[in-house]
């Protein structure tokens, strides 16, 4: 293979091949600025971004930072807008390229196809990243054979060991050259046919084109810095004109970025894995204490989120273990993974499964970085962003800085309030991670409803523009996101197994509800209408419709005008409520408590029609119940549904009192069953114990009637029967019990000073004596 | 070898790895420029070459598949901390604690073989109690544990399934690891046996197997751990499965052929079953047998010892099919019928396609599988 150059003296034109995000490029190519003195820096990027150089060299700009672009998606995409991201950190050679430009007021141009450019997407229309494809640093048979003989375990290590490694050194000539000749041997190993169809000869094409022209124009040496990938091929002329952008074809904005979006292994495709280890590296300008900082910031890092801390000898091993892998394998000094390496065997005292472990997930996000970079306000955004942020301000949330503040709402009274309001749903909603709701009235579940004003804690973060411009693509103003976003749950609700999803889905209506987005919400209710009509259990069908009736009833709060659609979903639950109902005798031993919670709630749910005028027929409930006392129950639920036939005014006390009283008496085995009667009345209905008085009389009867082994038998049984009530109606039926055996009710409860247990014992004691002295005579 | 000729004693089955590659380590011995830490018989570097392999020096590559872990091991075993490999049966484990102990100390001789009768002596040091008893304690009368002498010395000690042991004998090793010294109080108050450079452990440990003991979190301390997986790479553990073959084959003398094509039949037929999930992308129940490499090379042996003995020396798929049954049906009756699913779906399928997959698949069809 020839040698390669970076230098063409006969245009005096310098081309430098680099890495994005490498921080050694970054320092190389520093140096090379400082010793060349160019007139002109040119680099590649879609040259449509041309005007917004200022902005990216702006003293305020902080990376990372990132030129977002939108285009107009092709026809039948679901979204309306592509974006493309074209991304700068601290260490990207091009932004310090931009950058250099700028301090020695020379121009600084991009030279790639504009943004729009067809050859800028993929098959599918969908965009590539701006930034230049880096996966031939990563795959590809030279890569892995060059691995292989440097003994790296891949692509990238191998560039850290051969390029990363030389951050510090002066020779910034011999640095460019071996990347130009390693970026060469990779292209002579990549197929010609690839290079075709994804257009990266068409944009060589167009970086040729621009750079003549700017050759032609401009006296002195230029700088050219581009993908290593594209080096060799721009010392060509140029063989056509440079390709404008059209004309409104699209527009690009500065955003804020994150660390975690720049990371290439989160699919981005370009640039190096791990950005904060670099952003670490870069900070440090050499290698020098590298593996100490990053092994105790991390070990730091493990104590402060309260993780399981490494000791101290511990930490000292893993750092002396980095320098001596670094050794091991030649390197200058510890790199990205000599450094995770020391951390794997150092750290983690046990198995390691070929899934990750905890441990390495931590330390690979914290190597990842979380910083997000900030760009001046006059930036502009897109237009969902712009449009959110003047709601925002209109409504009197503070989006000039980030910081995290308390808003209280009246909303029953201001409808500025009653406003804002909505709008903090509707960005809960669509997660923009704005705002949380730490407290109000909750119209969903009846509670808190003597509230009158919601607390919400707000903060205008980064992140919030971030998922903003995220839906920017499908959405320009807030309501079409929220659109965007309810399609998208319903679509995943939709997935779900449906009998599940009835209660997400009644929640996701009254999301829809509050956010102010009635209508769109309507299609939420076809899911809940689905899962209602094959739920089998009557239970959770009882809990969907309660639900349903509170919505109903908090309608106006909610923002809901049309009740057509939720009484007719009111009046399908209903009618499956009533087709469940007799099912209910068909219920095993194990679901028998349920089937009477299911009862309770059903008795709860009936009440709450009433009080709220809900469209629920009242005649065709009373025919199931009937249907359902046809039938043979279980003594539990034969108490429960006659009670529930009582209170409905179906049966007659008299029925009850029987019936009780049968049951009481009854020969069963086990003393619970005996019990079980009462406790299906006490379930639905304990104020049945004071209306029917027959009630309290006829177990008076029977425990009068018991001997003491018997009724220490029954006791606990008895108990569990009680136990719905609440200390009122424990005081009352103390009352109760003293009255009828004659005593004060303040003289039944006995404090003791002993156990139960103990007490137990003792009195078993006492009886055990008492025979004893009534055998000798004694007594 | 010319100095093997002279020795009155009969070959063993199989000679120690510095034994084995004598002549590997001599050449890389002679090679060695770079710096070597005390004690130690080879740079660091040049163990690596030891196990990762030299082509230009003619060195082979002995292990496989997780090149970093070479290194971390290397680096660990230069550090006050011990190495301790851990990983399912047959992943490699005593191989690699060998070969390490072979290329830094000149010997992997020095072993302790954990079962649950290891003793605290076996760690630390026993008695001629003939010379006991008739001298009174002195230095001749002792008899020094593969510990002791591997810190009187400056080498590598191995500690073969410290798991077996008991856990208050595992922790005899915890300050033989810390102070680097081991008290001799027979010999005299302040006897004590110093560690000298070059000494330190590599210890083996199975931590999922049924009757395994725990290991104390004070003895994990003193340990950098190494996760030895089994081989990921259909090529890597073919190469290695054919390689251990000709080793094995290669003193008896036989020869074989075709055993190229069934390797990999063999192999793709271990990853699928450990994984649990084919290269087509089909999922089955993966057995509880351990399907290693290491069982995988024994699979290979006894189908090429059947074929060379029973056949005419051409080793197919049918031999290796009858010889799996054997490596399967260990655990659990279970496995029978996941080894019969296997065969009845995904090899059904790939004899449709392939010569040697279809005679695989017949005669896995007429194995008694439950």
């Amino acid at each position: 293979m020839e040698p390669v150059s970076l230098h063409d003296g006969a245009r005096d034109l310098w081309v430098v091949p680099i890495r994005h995000h490498s921080p050694a490029c970054a320092a190389h190519l520093e140096r090379l600025i400082a010793a060349v003195q160019p007139v002109a820096i040119l680099v590649e990027g879609p040259c449509d971004f041309d005007p917004l150089i200022d902005l990216v060299c702006d003293p305020r700009t902080r990376a990372p930072v990132a030129i977002v672009s939108m285009c107009e998606a092709p026809a039948g995409q679901p979204v309306r807008r592509v974006a493309s991201y074209f991304p700068f950190c601290a260490h990207s050679p091009e932004l310090i390229a931009l950058q250099a430009a700028k301090a020695r007021g020379i121009p600084a141009h991009f030279i790639d196809l504009p943004s729009t450019a067809r050859a800028m997407r993929d098959e599918e229309g969908a965009p590539r990243s701006l930034l230049s494809d880096e996966q031939p640093f990563d795959v590809g048979d030279y890569v892995t054979a060059l691995a292989r003989e440097l003994g790296c375990r891949d692509g990238n290590e191998v560039w850290d060991h051969l390029f990363e490694s030389r951050l510090a050194t002066p020779d910034w000539q011999s640095f460019f050259t071996d990347v130009a000749q390693y970026c060469a041997c990779i292209r002579a190993a990549s197929d010609p046919a690839r290079m075709e169809t994804d257009g990266t000869l068409e944009r060589e094409a167009q970086m040729r084109a621009i750079l003549t022209k700017i050759r032609t124009a401009t006296q002195g040496p230029i700088i050219a810095v581009v993908g290593g990938f594209h080096a060799e091929t721009l010392f060509a002329p140029a063989e056509t004109q440079p390709l404008a952008a059209k004309k409104d074809a699209g527009r690009s904005w500065l955003i804020r970025y994150g660390m975690r979006q720049l990371d290439a292994l989160s699919g981005y495709g370009a640039g190096l894995p791990l950005p904060g280890f670099y952003d670490r590296l870069w900070q440090a300008g050499n290698g020098q204490d590298l593996a100490l900082d990053l092994i105790t910031g991390f070990a730091a890092h493990l104590r402060a989120s309260e993780a399981e801390a490494p000791s101290f000898p511990v930490i000292a091993n893993a750092v002396e273990q980095a320098e001596r892998l670094a050794a091991l394998r030649g390197r200058p000094f510890p790199l990205r993974d000599d450094i995770i390496d020391a951390i794997r065997s150092s750290f983690i005292k046990g198995e390691i499964p070929v899934e990750r472990v905890p441990l390495l997930t931590t330390l690979h996000d914290w190597l990842t970085g979380h910083a997000i970079g900030d760009v001046p306000a006059s930036a502009g955004s897109p237009p969902l962003v712009e449009a959110v942020r003047q709601q925002a301000a209109a409504l009197g949330f503070a989006v000039k800085d980030g910081e995290r503040r308390s808003r209280q709402l009246d909303i029953y009274r201001k409808p500025r309030h009653r406003a804002a309001s909505r709008f903090c749903h509707a960005m809960a909603l669509i997660e923009a991670r704005f705002c949380q709701r730490t407290a109000g009235p909750d119209f969903r579940h009846g509670a808190m409803l003597d509230r009158l004003h919601e607390v919400w804690s707000v903060s205008w973060s980064p992140l919030v523009e971030a998922r903003l411009i995220e839906l920017s693509e499908a959405a320009d103003t807030l309501p079409e996101a929220l659109a965007f976003v309810l399609a998208g749950k319903l679509a995943e609700l939709s997935e779900q197994g449906k009998g599940r999803s009835a209660l997400a889905a009644i929640d996701l209506f009254a999301a829809a509800c509050r956010a102010g987005l009635e209508e769109e919400g309507e299609a939420v209710l076809a899911v809940i209408e689905a899962g209602i009509i094959e739920d089998a259990e009557l239970g959770s069908v009882v809990a969907a419709l309660t639900d349903l009736v509170l919505l109903r009833r908090g309608r106006e709060t909610l923002g809901i005008t049309q009740t057509g659609p939720i009484d007719h979903l009111i009046a399908t639950a209903w009618r499956r409520v009533l087709i469940l109902l007799p099912d209910l005798a068909d219920c095993g031993a194990e679901q028998l408590r349920g089937a009477v919670g299911a009862l309770a709630d059903l008795r709860g749910l009936v009440e709450l029609a009433q009080r709220s005028d809900a469209p629920m027929d009242r005649a065709l409930f009373d025919e199931a119940l009937a249907q359902l006392r046809l039938r043979d129950l279980p003594p539990m639920l034969e108490g429960a549904v006659t009670a529930f036939a009582l209170i409905d005014g179906q049966a007659q006390a008299s029925d009850l009192e029987t019936r009780l009283k049968g049951e009481l008496a009854s020969g069963y085995v086990d003393p619970a069953e005996r019990l079980a009667f009462l406790g299906g009345i006490i379930a639905i209905a304990r104020e049945l114990l004071w209306s029917v008085p027959a009630i309290i009389d006829t177990l008076d009867t029977m425990l009068a009637d018991l001997d003491e082994d018997a009724f220490m038998a029954l006791l606990p049984h008895l108990r569990l029967a009680l136990m719905p009530l609440d200390p009122r109606e424990v005081d009352r039926l103390a009352e109760d019990v003293a009255t009828r055996i004659g005593v004060r009710a303040d003289q039944v409860a006995v404090h003791l000073d002993i156990g139960e247990a103990e007490l137990a014992a003792n009195l078993a004691l006492d009886k055990v004596l008492a025979q004893v002295l009534a055998r000798d005579g004694l007594a | 070898m010319a100095s093997l000729s002279l020795e009155s004693q009969p070959r063993s089955i199989r000679p120690p790895a510095e034994q084995r590659y004598a002549r590997e380590l001599a050449v890389l011995a002679a090679q060695d420029s770079f710096p070597r830490p005390a004690g130690w018989h080879l740079s660091p570097r040049a163990v690596r070459s030891f196990l990762l392999g030299d082509p230009k020096l003619g060195v082979s590559r002995k292990f496989y598949g997780d090149d970093p872990l070479v290194d971390r091991a290397i680096v660990s075993l230069m550090s006050q901390q011990g190495l301790m490999l851990v990983g399912e049966p047959g992943t490699a484990k005593s191989l690699l604690s060998e070969l390490l102990a072979a290329a830094i100390s000149g010997t992997s001789a020095l072993v302790v073989q954990g079962s649950a009768g290891t003793t605290e002596d076996h760690i630390r040091y026993g008695w001629n109690y003939a010379l006991l008893l008739a001298e009174g304690p002195s230095e001749k009368a002792l008899v020094p544990s593969p510990v002791l002498s591997a810190m009187r010395s400056g080498r590598i000690v191995r500690f073969e399934e410290i798991t077996r042991c008991p856990p208050e004998v595992q922790d005899a090793l915890i300050s033989i690891l810390s102070e680097k010294a081991l008290a001799l109080p027979e010999l005299g108050s302040d006897a004590v046996a110093g560690a000298t450079p070059g000494f330190n452990v590599i210890a083996t440990a199975n931590l999922r197997d049924r009757g395994v003991h725990e290991m104390s979190s004070a003895l994990k301390r003193r340990f950098n751990f190494e996760t030895v997986h089994p081989i990921a790479e259909p090529d890597f553990e073919r190469e290695l499965v054919l390689k251990q073959l000709a080793e094995r084959l290669e003193p008896t003398g036989l020869t074989v052929s075709g055993e190229a094509d069934v390797a990999d039949i063999l192999v793709r037929t271990f990853q699928d079953l450990r994984t649990g999930r084919t290269a087509e992308g089909a999922s089955l129940n993966r057995p509880d047998a351990v399907m290693s490499t290491a069982e995988a090379v024994n699979v290979l042996h006894a189908a090429a010892l059947e074929a060379a003995y029973f056949n005419d020396g051409k080793l197919s798929a049918a031999h290796v099919a009858r010889q799996l049954q054997g490596v399967v049906l260990k655990d659990s009756p279970e496995d029978g019928k996941r080894l019969r699913a296997y065969v009845d779906h995904i090899v059904k399928e790939r004899a449709g396609r392939s010569g040697a997959w279809k005679e695989f698949y017949q005669a896995a069809r007429a194995l008694k599988l439950g």
